[in-house]
């Protein structure tokens, strides 16, 4: 019955959201305000595209960045050289992505690759992908970066489909139904998100249970390639300007991690709420203390996520639970029979 | 009149040096309750291993009406309709028992929904119903049986293959697993691994006994209660040297 | 062939720095079998305490070290006190603890960047610049003292692990945590003491590297992939295994260093790391199985 609701629930929820977000485009709000929210969008969107494959299956990937590089580099290429819409090269560059996530993610759950050397390969793979593309600077400009070449907005069809816009509304738009894209793609899929779920806690019993385990989990990944793909085409058409570092930079990873995990790993709404958590903060304090103390927002940041790892590892979407059990756990009595009988993890 | 549904013929074993099944043949005939003892570390929970495909055969043949199932993978051989237990139960920890039964029901439903109806008719089956919101990592010895027997019957299985169920239980809960065993021999084979002599003298059509990974063995519970080389196998040579 | 050779010593000698960083990161992965990500950047803070011990006190880094080890073991210890003992033992204690020490790392990193600025800097102490000369070979006499360090902590730690009640109380918990409890082992205060000395190793080894490369706040990423490849293709745990480890990848790096460029360099040793990680994650000497 509860399951029933979950489902339900998060439909209402999710179209009460895009409704409130929808209207916020219509505020007057000022440009910064308006970059924010683009911004945590952003990051929503990225959040959970991340939290597919490793919030749901518990493969901890730190080097999801090599993806968002591979489509940003990919849709780029394509625009400058061809001039093909980024609509277009946004497939192509998920394509890619999803190949090279093949690439790894076979041999990876054919060979049982768990934990930590699960992510530390994720680690390396960014860290390959980082150094390709400066090695590759006749074609991609190496650590110097690539610059989206400017068109100026002479029709609204022509922004469109050049996706490229002077004003911060129109992105806005674009990045809030990627998010409802996400969300919704994440909600539909009910049921590999059990089977994922099996998975993350038992690999054996899911198998013995009839759930493919390596079909599965290749699945998630490979949807979860796409989407940052996708993310990272958006990031190229918004900031105009990428280069290897911030887009397949460990930064860019452990940021995508961040706001799933803070939010709220393994849930449908969690890397959203880590997002409006975090970036509206850090960014205000970047501009507000920023300019004078570089990094203090990254320091900050770094402090939320330990603290929050300590106290919270289940992300905030955990508390309501929390509070619950614990509440639960007030009004019953721990016989010392149900003590001793206990399962042990 | 016996219908053969599983058939295992000449399976062989190794790990390294070890060869933890030598040479075991046995068949399962349909709507029976066969049961495995033999000593500890005689390769019972190995067998089972090896039927669903956890382990890889080294030799020989498993089939199961009719299709070789040996190589299968354990999801595989689950939707052919062979499920198993786990010696020491496997529940999802961080799901609640209902989410751990419904996991469960999903491979073999066609929608989401139909999984769900069927959650709380199998959690009555194995008496959790009260307790369908506790998480799988809150759950007692029993408890965390009762939830493995019951993910194993939400798959519908036509062999079900039971690890050492009665480890740990108290004599009234015994009987009771007992019942239900019996109950369940009604839509379903059963394949029992166990160490307590009296449930699988009780409730087993046949036994086949197995040693160092070779079956010594085979027979009606009387047969096999009366047999010097299971009494040997079991209690070891000149007893009465023994103090 | 003199080219050749050239290109072998340089490449052992980095192999050597390597090996050194790595040390108190396989003490820690092996023992506590947790990943340190923040490993790196406690290198990083080495780098920097030396620097402004040199630039500040005239304190030549050889003799820092006395002041910087200690103080990193402090720091060890109050690092896991607070961060990592609170998330040991429960179900997501892998996934956490990364988690955990990335987001330390992170934190380091910008407490460098907001107390010092990204400006490089760089000491100049009486072995920057100068190279030793050996049958026409050019050693480069940081590198070289380096490599003398490594080697000796190396045997150090050989002895203290190998003959030393303590050494051997912390190869039991590394091998089995219950049954060391069992033999009455404080498991607890070997994580604690484990965690320390890898941290305080690493602190060292950034003492030692000092007078051989810049300082910046995010120097220690570069070293940190380095030091997490060689402690896999080695071998968690084997200290022979990370010692070889070091070895290969700085001769690798040497080798691809010259004949492709040096990003090809670093690809090549991530292609190595990836394969290692598929095929034989207990590396080159470790016996232990996957985690």
């Amino acid at each position: 019955m509860k399951n029933i609701m979950k489902q339900k629930q998060s439909l209402i929820v999710m179209g009460i959201l895009a409704l409130v977000l929808l209207g916020v485009y219509f505020l007057p709000l000022t440009v910064f305000a308006k970059h924010i929210l683009v911004l945590t969008l952003f990051y929503a969107f990225m959040g959970t595209g991340w939290n597919l494959m490793c919030g749901y299956a518990g493969r901890l990937s730190l080097g999801h960045a090599a993806f968002v590089a591979v489509g940003a580099y990919t849709s780029l290429l394509l625009f400058s050289h061809f001039g093909l819409t980024p609509w277009i090269g946004m497939i192509a560059g998920g394509l890619v992505a999803v190949v090279v996530m093949l690439l790894i993610a076979y041999p990876s759950f054919r060979f049982g690759l768990i934990g930590p050397y699960f992510t530390l390969a994720s680690i390396a793979v960014a860290e390959i992908v980082h150094y390709l593309l400066i090695y590759g600077r006749d074609l991609t400009g190496g650590s110097l970066g690539m610059s989206l070449p400017y068109v100026k907005g002479t029709t609204v069809i022509n922004s469109i489909i050049n996706l490229q816009f002077d004003s911060k509304e129109p992105y806005y738009l674009v990045i809030l139904v990627f998010w409802l894209a996400a969300i919704f793609i994440t909600w539909k899929m009910e049921r590999t998100r059990y089977y994922l779920e099996a998975i993350r806690e038992d690999e054996d019993a899911a198998a013995a249970l009839g759930i493919s385990v390596n079909k599965n989990l290749i699945i998630a990944a490979c949807i979860s390639a796409f989407m940052v793909a996708v993310g990272g085409t958006f990031y190229v058409q918004y900031f105009r300007y990428i280069d290897p570092y911030s887009i397949a930079g460990f930064t860019l990873s452990l940021n995508m991690a961040l706001v799933a995990v803070i939010g709220g790993s393994g849930t449908l709404f969690g890397p959203t709420i880590g997002a409006f958590l975090l970036i509206p903060l850090t960014e205000v304090l970047r501009m507000s203390l920023g300019a004078q103390i570089p990094g203090l927002h990254l320091f900050l940041y770094g402090i939320l996520l330990v603290v929050c790892i300590i106290f919270l590892p289940k992300g905030i979407a955990s508390l309501p639970g929390i509070i619950r059990a614990k509440r639960a756990q007030k009004s019953t009595e721990d016989g010392p029979e149900n003590q001793a009988s206990k399962g042990v993890l | 009149m016996a219908e053969k549904i599983l058939a295992v013929e000449n399976i062989v074993k190794r790990f390294g040096g070890l060869t933890a099944t030598n040479d075991v043949s046995f068949d399962v005939n349909k709507g029976e309750i066969l049961g495995i003892i033999g000593p500890n570390g005689a390769g019972k929970s190995t067998v089972f291993n090896l039927i669903t495909g956890f382990y890889p055969i080294d030799s020989g043949s498993i089939t199961y009406k009719n299709q070789r199932i040996d190589g299968l993978t354990p999801d595989k051989i689950c939707h052919l309709g062979i499920t198993r237990t786990f010696q020491v139960a496997k529940p999802f920890p961080g799901l609640t028992i209902a989410d751990n039964i419904l996991v469960a029901c999903l491979p073999k439903a066609a929608r989401v929904a139909d999984a769900r109806a069927r959650v709380q008719e199998v959690l009555k089956i194995v008496s959790l119903d009260k307790k369908a919101n506790t998480l799988g990592a809150d759950l007692t010895t029993l408890e965390r049986k009762r939830l493995e027997l019951g993910k194993a019957l939400a798959t519908n299985p036509e062999i079900l293959l039971l690890d050492e169920v009665m480890t740990g239980l108290k004599p009234k809960e015994m009987d009771d697993m007992m019942d239900l065993i019996r109950e369940l021999k009604k839509t379903m084979t059963i394949v029992i691994v166990e160490h307590v002599m009296r449930v699988i003298m009780n409730i087993s059509d046949r036994i086949i006994v197995l040693d160092h990974g070779q079956k010594i063995a085979e027979g009606l519970p009387r047969e096999i209660a009366e047999n010097p080389a299971v009494i040997e196998a079991y209690l070891g040579r000149g007893t009465k040297k023994d103090a | 062939m003199d080219m050749i050779l050239q290109i072998i010593i340089s490449g052992l000698l980095l192999g050597g720095i390597y090996a050194l960083v790595s040390v108190g990161l396989n003490l820690i992965f092996g023992v506590i079998k947790i990943v340190n990500l923040a490993h790196g950047d406690f290198l990083m803070m080495a780098m920097y305490a030396t620097f402004f011990l040199f630039t500040v006190k005239g304190i030549d880094p050889y003799v820092a070290t006395l002041i910087v080890f200690p103080a990193f073991i402090l720091v060890g210890v109050v690092i896991f006190r607070l961060i990592i003992k609170p998330l040991l033992g429960k179900a997501e204690t892998e996934v956490n603890t990364i988690i955990a020490t990335a987001g330390l790392g992170f934190v380091l990193q910008n407490l460098a960047l907001m107390l010092w600025k990204s400006d490089f800097r760089a000491i100049e102490t009486s072995l920057t610049g100068k190279s030793y000369e050996f049958a026409g070979i050019m050693l480069s006499a940081g590198r070289t003292w380096a490599f003398v360090v490594c080697i000796a902590v190396a045997l150090i730690l050989y002895y203290v692990l190998m003959r030393t009640k303590v050494g051997s109380h912390i190869r039991a918990v590394s091998q089995d945590t219950e049954a060391a409890t069992l033999m009455g082992i404080n498991v607890n205060r070997i994580y604690t003491l484990t965690f320390a000395f890898g941290i305080a190793l690493v602190g060292l080894a950034g003492v030692i590297l000092t007078p051989t490369f810049y300082v910046y706040p995010t120097v220690g990423l570069y070293f940190n992939t380095m030091a997490f490849i060689i402690v896999v293709l080695g071998g968690l745990g084997s200290f022979t295994g990370a010692l070889i480890g070091g070895l290969i990848i700085g001769l690798i790096e040497s080798f691809a260093g010259v004949m492709a460029s040096a990003e090809l360099a670093q690809v090549f040793s991530l292609l190595i790391f990836l394969v290692i990680l598929f095929v034989r994650p207990q590396g080159i000497m470790g016996k232990s199985a996957r985690v």
